[in-house]
């Protein structure tokens, strides 16, 4: 069913995570935060394109969550917003399931880079 | 076969200025003029020709229904179509069409086609579908309103206009299981599509919240509530109450529209 509903999303994810995949114009940045989105798990709770076995639906799919105006449904999405929701999501909202990871400033940051490139 | 090569580079042709027009942003879109002389007769012959040929006859309306439906244009059509002696608030003078004065639609319509626009609305035109708004019963008051509104002086308008009491608020008891058919319509109707990107609904390509594709199997509602039916009628109807922070508004939608969208939105798998 899913894969009848949206072939072009499909199609536009495999191209992304293949252009992603192929570093070609990723930048170090956000290499790293793939990386990380990826060791932290994330893809447990969420589909995240260009990230493999990320296929979690606890939460909603990060696809195109770039373009994303509120995150969480809560904090306006920019680089820094979406940085600060990913280390400390209680903070913004304490109601919400996404757990702190713990992550450092510098590991949010990162991982912003890579999911903000995802449009 | 030179006369069919002929036909053939013609419609290409066409087929390629028409591509020219949309892809260089050739046509003026904005509500400051009016459509341009072709483009206007063509739409208001396809506008008139489909809701005659889709309009069906509604009852005969009493003097009771036409009272009721007084109270219910002054509150709710006044504002964009103005009335005998009113004028339509400024922000609907700079609609495009301005709305129709409805004292010469009524002299030219027949209630029928007039209670067709009202309940469905008209798209692009600004005319929203009221089936959403008022019930039933409602939708056959304001129509007999409005087909009274050539009798009535300007004097009398206003008069009667002060007199109404206020319209009842419109109920929506929750009377059956979901229906993911009226759900679809109501996704539309309740504005969903301006936040929620889902692909099987043209024009549901915005990303203000999550994509809703996938819904069905989602574990969480809002990132807080186990996704159940319950909770997504309550998340549809209650946000703000459900996560006070949430950009999400109460768009006052009754439990019974709520159990039709959840139901739509529990078949995006």
């Amino acid at each position: 069913m899913a894969r009848r509903a949206s072939p072009a999303a499909s199609i536009a994810g495999l191209i992304g995570a293949a252009l992603l995949a192929g570093c070609a114009g990723e930048p170090p940045a956000a290499a790293r935060g793939r990386s990380l989105v990826q060791a932290h798990g994330c893809g447990a709770c969420h589909v995240i394109p260009g990230v493999p076995g990320a296929r979690g639906r606890a939460g909603p799919s990060l696809e195109a969550v770039g373009r994303r105006a509120y995150l969480g449904g809560v904090v306006p999405n920019s680089r820094e917003g979406m940085a600060r929701w990913l280390a400390q999501p209680r903070h913004a909202d304490p109601g919400t399931a996404m757990p702190d990871l713990g992550l450092t400033v510098a590991e949010a940051e990162a991982m912003a880079a890579y999911l903000s490139m995802l449009r | 076969m030179r006369p069919i090569l002929l036909a053939l580079l013609v419609a290409l042709a066409a087929a390629g200025g028409g591509a020219a027009v949309v892809g260089f942003g050739v046509y003026d879109v904005s509500a400051i003029n009016q459509h341009t002389g072709p483009v206007y007769w063509v739409l208001d012959i396809a506008m008139n020709r489909a809701v005659a040929t889709r309009s069906t006859p509604v009852p005969e309306a009493d003097e009771e229904a036409s009272r009721r439906g007084l109270a219910l244009f002054r509150d709710h059509c006044v504002q964009c179509h103005g009335a005998p002696g009113v004028a339509p608030q400024p922000f609907a003078l700079g609609m495009t069409p301005v709305p129709s004065n409805l004292v010469a639609t009524a002299r030219e319509w027949d209630a029928a086609r007039v209670h067709w626009v009202v309940e469905r609305g008209l798209k692009m035109t600004g005319m929203p579908a009221w089936r959403y708004r008022f019930t039933a019963q409602q939708l056959r008051d304001v129509t007999a309103f409005v087909m009274r509104l050539p009798e009535l002086t300007p004097m009398r308008y206003r008069e009667l206009a002060a007199a109404a009491p206020a319209p009842a608020a419109p109920a929506d008891p929750a009377q059956r299981p979901g229906d993911p058919q009226r759900g679809r319509e109501a996704f539309r109707q309740y504005g969903c599509a301006s936040c929620h990107r889902v692909m099987r609904i043209s024009g549901a390509r915005q990303h203000v919240g999550p994509p809703l594709d996938g819904l069905a199997q989602r574990r969480y509602l809002a990132g807080m509530l186990p996704n159940t039916e319950e909770n997504l009628v309550r998340w549809i109807r209650f946000p703000q109450q459900v996560d006070p922070r949430s950009a999400m508004p109460d768009l006052g939608v009754g439990p019974q529209r709520a159990r039709d969208i959840a139901a739509f939105l529990q078949t995006l798998e």
